[in-house]
Order: C-alpha cells, then sequence, then structure tokens
C-alpha cells in the first residue's frame, strides 16, 4: 500500500543532512518540509520563574532567551506536559545555557556554550549580580511557537541534469554559469561546491542544457540539536502518515 | 546588549559560537571569515549576527 521510495544520502550528520528522494510529488516533498517545521514537537522554556534578578537585563529579556536555547527531546513526553529546569549563577561571570539544571536527566540544553547573561561584580554594591530561575519548558509544535521548530533552514531542491548540447562560441564570452544543488551526472550525484558551483568549471567550453529531473528531490535538512536530522524526517513523515490515516477514518462510511 | 541566542534570519543557535569568535577574531588577529567557516557559521544571515554584534553590558553597568 505505502510505495517505498528511494532515498539516497548525499552528506549525512548528527545535525546537518542532504538526501535525495526520488518518485515523490512535488505536493509531497513540501509535506514532508511543512511537516519538519511545524508538525514535529520539541520541549522549550515557556514560564520563568525569577527568584532573583540583579543582572542589568529585565527579567523578560532573560526569560525570552532562555525560551531560544534548544534542548533535546525526551522520547515519552506529550503534547504540553512540561518539566522544570533550574539555573543559579552568581557573577562576576557568565551565566551559560550549560548551568541549567533539569530535573529531567533526558532533557538537556543542546548547546552549553551559549551566553545568557553577564554578571558582574559592581564597585560600592554590597553583593554581586546573581541570577536565579526556575523555568518550565513545555513540549509543543512549531506551529505553536517558533522556538519549537526542531528545524532549522529545511528546504529541497529539484534533482538536476546537465546534458551538453554542442561547443560554446569560441569568441564568445566566457561568463559564468552558476548552479546551485546537486547535479546528475552519468548516474553520480554531485553537489554543485564541488565545482565551484559554476558549471564551465566542469564542463569548459561546453553549451550546457540544466533540466529538473522530475518527481526527485534533495532535501536539506538542519536541526537546532533538539534532536538529529533522522529523527526529525522519520517524525515529520509519522506525522503526515498519521494525519492521512486520521482523514482515511473521518471520511469513512 | 549580550550577543543574541538565534540567527534572527533562519533561527540557527549563533550565541554558541560568540566567544570563541570573539576570542579569536575580534581580539585576536585571526581572520573573521576563516573562523567563522571554521566555526560552521555558513549562511550570510547567520555571519552577520556575530560579525556586527558588540558587546555592551560593561557599559551599562555602571548605570543600573
Ligand atoms: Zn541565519
Amino acid at each position: 500500500m505505502v510505495p517505498d521510495y528511494d532515498v539516497t544520502f548525499i552528506e549525512r550528520g548528527d545535525r546537518e543532512a542532504r538526501f535525495l528522494v526520488r518518485d515523490i510529488t512535488p505536493a509531497f516533498a513540501n509535506g514532508i518540509r511543512r511537516a519538519m517545521i511545524a508538525d514535529v514537537p520539541t520541549l522549550s522554556i515557556d514560564e520563568v520563574r525569577v527568584i532573583e534578578n540583579s543582572s542589568v537585563m529585565f527579567d523578560e529579556q532573560i526569560a525570552h532567551r532562555l525560551g531560544l536555547v534548544p534542548l533535546t527531546t525526551p522520547d515519552d513526553y506529550e503534547i504540553g506536559e512540561t518539566t522544570t529546569l533550574a539555573l543559579d549563577v552568581e557573577g562576576p561571570g557568565t551565566a551559560y545555557s550549560g548551568d541549567m539544571v533539569s530535573q529531567d536527566a533526558q532533557v538537556e540544553p543542546a548547546d552549553k556554550n551559549v551566553p545568557i547573561i553577564d554578571l558582574k561584580d559592581p564597585e560600592g554594591s554590597e553583593t554581586p549580580q546573581r541570577l536565579e530561575v526556575e523555568a518550565d519548558a513545555v513540549y509543543d509544535r512549531g506551529r505553536e511557537h517558533a522556538k519549537h521548530q526542531g528545524g532549522v533552514a529545511v528546504g529541497y531542491r529539484h534533482l538536476q541534469t546537465v546534458e551538453v548540447v554542442g561547443d560554446t562560441d569560441e569568441f564568445g564570452e566566457d561568463e559564468p554559469h552558476i548552479l546551485r544543488g546537486v547535479i546528475e551526472d552519468d548516474g553520480e550525484l554531485v553537489p554543485t561546491e564541488e565545482f565551484d558551483n559554476d558549471l564551465t568549471n566542469r564542463f569548459p567550453g561546453k553549451e550546457l542544457v540544466v533540466e529538473d529531473v522530475p518527481n526527485a528531490f534533495v532535501f536539506h535538512v538542519e536541526t537546532d540539536g533538539s534532536f538529529t536530522v533522522e529523527e526529525l524526517v522519520t517524525q515529520a513523515v509519522d506525522t503526515l502518515h498519521d494525519r492521512a490515516s486520521d482523514l482515511k477514518d473521518a471520511v469513512q462510511l | 546588549m549580550m550577543v543574541p541566542v538565534r540567527c534572527f534570519t533562519c533561527g540557527n543557535v549563533v550565541g554558541e559560537h560568540w566567544e570563541e569568535f570573539k576570542a579569536r577574531a575580534k581580539e585576536g588577529d585571526e581572520d573573521p571569515e576563516a573562523v567563522l567557516d571554521e566555526l560552521g557559521v555558513e549562511r550570510h544571515c547567520c555571519r552577520r549576527m556575530l560579525v556586527s554584534h558588540k558587546d555592551l553590558v560593561d557599559i551599562v553597568a555602571p548605570y543600573q
């Protein structure tokens, strides 16, 4: 019933990957992209209780910065479920995202080096500046708030083919032929960065015709560290699958 | 005042790289372009977040 899709990885990392998917429609490719952005839930700080903040920033600014810090995603949470993190730092020094201590061992800041606020020990003041907060992180989707988006710069392009149709005019101008993405050349997948995005480097002196390969899309996916690219993509496809089966059940007689 | 946590345009976490970028390219004498490449801050939108940033906490602190 569900056809197998042909997926080839061009680059594969934990947080960044490029892969080619064949035999999907443009609508389905866009569906996956949108699901990656809006439908895959992540944890993000949503409510902050300030116990002490004598820093130079307002409570609201601190809360905003904390909300933007990506947190690792636990695997057994429901939408709307929360967990608590605490931060207690005294100056002089900087409070980092990595100073946050979580109640749940599965949850921790994905990036530990993000400066939240620089705390000073001002002259003439009795105590150094101090930040002590308790924060509730909520598990929700990107469509609720952009801070819940696990995918960053998620997009796709058509796979392209380059056909040599002749030689260029010998006395013509040497203009670069810039192309970005991935081309298929004799069955080999070549990212355009390999020839500095300029086709004249790979096919010097040739007249070229570049064409999109129908129904073949090269996805570029990055995550903010909340989860790996693999988890993001599979969860996005799962949400599409769930919604399709919900629709099927709803329209059944 | 403090370096933005994420890139305004694409949402990539850039705050993570600020201190290293500052030490090597702003206060050090390395080429900012090379440092950003090495840190993996690829897109123009993210690069301008670090290149154009100035820490202001020290300047603001006396007036608090
Ligand atoms: Zn950016």
